[in-house]
């Protein structure tokens, strides 16, 4: 199970990355990715969108189940990853780079107070 | 909870295990898409051992079955397997059985994993007949895919037809084969004894095919627009309101009969629907259904991974007009989809 130094992970199982300019990198974790089994389809948010933190923004769809995503911080969405619209396997192939699910701007305060690699490994045990 | 005799083997491979009908068995190994598309384009191997099967013989061997199931078995001569049903005295599907019939009094009856002691039960109960079962003694292994004549010829030395049962001897014991599958491609069933089942898993392998687990089997047989018991077919859904009526054989008596035939002049009160969708979204067990006034809901559905789509059956209520948009509601919103007259692939 990989799980990247530099990172911060929620209990949702969702992994987050303050960028230089303070917006907030989103995605899901290997454990999740895991969990889930094939990704078929992902229904993203539009450009744009306000997110409130610790309500679903994005959902999941693998051969076996349905899944949210949840967001970590309330704010604005200043891109999305239309790659995983095509190309949903990335989620299973690449979690923590190329399969990146959005960016939101807003108040990043709260991320450090999340788990961190070594915590995160003891929760997904 | 009884295990596939092959575990260790599973595990050896990756395989990720599973509950089915009370039976832990292989759900993936790679990943249900890489073994599905294996499936489609070449060859894989699925062991389905908890599938439940019986040997029937003796004189009452052929009455017991025409009188059980609502195919006629007599349709068949011995060297063929025939897709049938044991319904209830109300129609609907108890199970539904595949029978590999190897002589005249000679049958392997393969009913699902969930229902088999009370089939057991109905036959061994039957006058001339014994009922043995061979569930726990036997490996059950489905090899299914455009290449299957080639491992089969390698690895057995027996290419079954399709619907053709056969036997002959691996490592020095018996071998019950059978052209029938649940994934719409050429390939066999194969049963040896446990105590060779993993060197048949082996010698498969070795000639090129893939490990394929239960997961892939239910998006194969979806595409193919075959019906699971459990979730398509059930004691209150009877084989004309499942489109299944080619299996009902009116020409002879067997139980249900009359309710079915009730059913038939009186109308159904439900029917099959198969749909795909616009987009990858898999439809999912329970999702209503509408059609102007007729509703309902999705009994099966999922991603078709050749198709890139989601696709689905489901039961209404009639009539059904087909010029009429279905309607699918995924998370609260309605999505119209697109009625298909199964299978989704042609195969």
């Amino acid at each position: 199970m990989q799980i990247p130094e530099g990172l911060r992970y929620t209990e949702n199982h969702e992994w987050v990355q303050v960028q230089d300019d303070g917006s907030v990198r989103v995605g899901i974790t290997d454990f999740a990715q895991d969990a889930l089994g094939d990704v078929v389809f992902v229904d993203l948010p539009d450009v744009g969108a306000e997110v409130t933190a610790g309500e679903a923004f994005a959902e999941i769809e693998s051969t076996k189940s349905v899944a949210d995503v949840y967001a970590p911080i309330s704010g604005t969405i200043t891109a999305a990853n239309e790659v995983l619209v095509d190309a949903p396997e990335t989620i299973n192939s690449d979690p923590y780079a190329a399969a990146w699910f959005v960016v939101i701007s807003g108040d990043a305060s709260g991320v450090e107070a999340l788990m961190d690699p070594a915590a995160y490994e003891a929760f997904s045990e | 909870m009884p295990d596939t005799p092959l575990r260790s083997d599973h595990e050896a491979l990756g395989a990720r295990f599973t509950d089915f009908g009370g039976w832990e068995m292989p759900l993936q190994y790679k990943g249900v898409i890489a073994e599905h598309m294996a499936v489609r384009q070449s060859v894989g191997v699925f062991d389905v051992t908890h599938l439940g099967r019986f040997r029937l013989t003796g004189v009452g061997a052929t009455a017991a079955i025409r009188k059980e199931l609502c195919n006629d078995i007599d349709k068949i001569k011995p060297g063929r397997a025939q897709y049938t049903m044991a319904l209830n005295e109300t129609g609907g599907v108890v199970d539904d059985i595949i029978i590999w019939r190897f002589a005249e009094d000679e049958y392997w009856v393969m009913p699902n994993g969930v229902n088999f002691d009370e089939l057991l039960g109905r036959f061994a109960a039957a006058p001339g007949v014994e009922a043995a079962p061979v569930r726990s003694d036997t490996v059950l292994l489905a090899v299914q895919g455009p290449d299957s004549a080639e491992v089969l010829d390698n690895a057995i030395g027996i290419v079954p037809g399709r619907f053709r049962v056969a036997t002959g001897e691996f490592a020095d014991g018996p071998m019950w084969v059978s052209g029938t599958g649940y994934t719409g491609e050429r390939g066999a069933e194969i049963a040896v004894p446990n105590e060779n089942g993993s060197q048949l898993l082996a010698s498969l392998l070795e000639v090129g095919a893939v490990p394929a687990g239960l997961g892939s089997r239910d998006t194969l047989r979806l595409e193919m627009g075959y019906p699971l018991w459990g979730q398509d077919l059930d004691e209150q859904t009877s084989p004309l309101e499942a489109g299944l009526s080619w299996v009902v054989d009116w020409d002879h008596e067997f139980v249900g009969r009359d309710a079915l035939a009730a059913q038939r002049s009186a109308g159904l009160s439900k029917q099959l629907v198969a749909f795909r969708t616009a987009d990858r979204r898999p439809p999912r067990h329970g999702y209503p259904l509408r059609s102007g006034d007729s509703v309902g809901e999705v009994a099966s559905g999922n991603f078709s991974p050749v198709l890139e789509v989601g696709i689905g059956m489901g039961y209404v209520t009639p009539p059904i007009d087909n010029d009429a948009n279905l309607e699918l509601e995924v998370r609260g919103n309605w999505q119209a989809v697109e009625l298909v007259d199964p299978p989704f692939l042609d195969r």
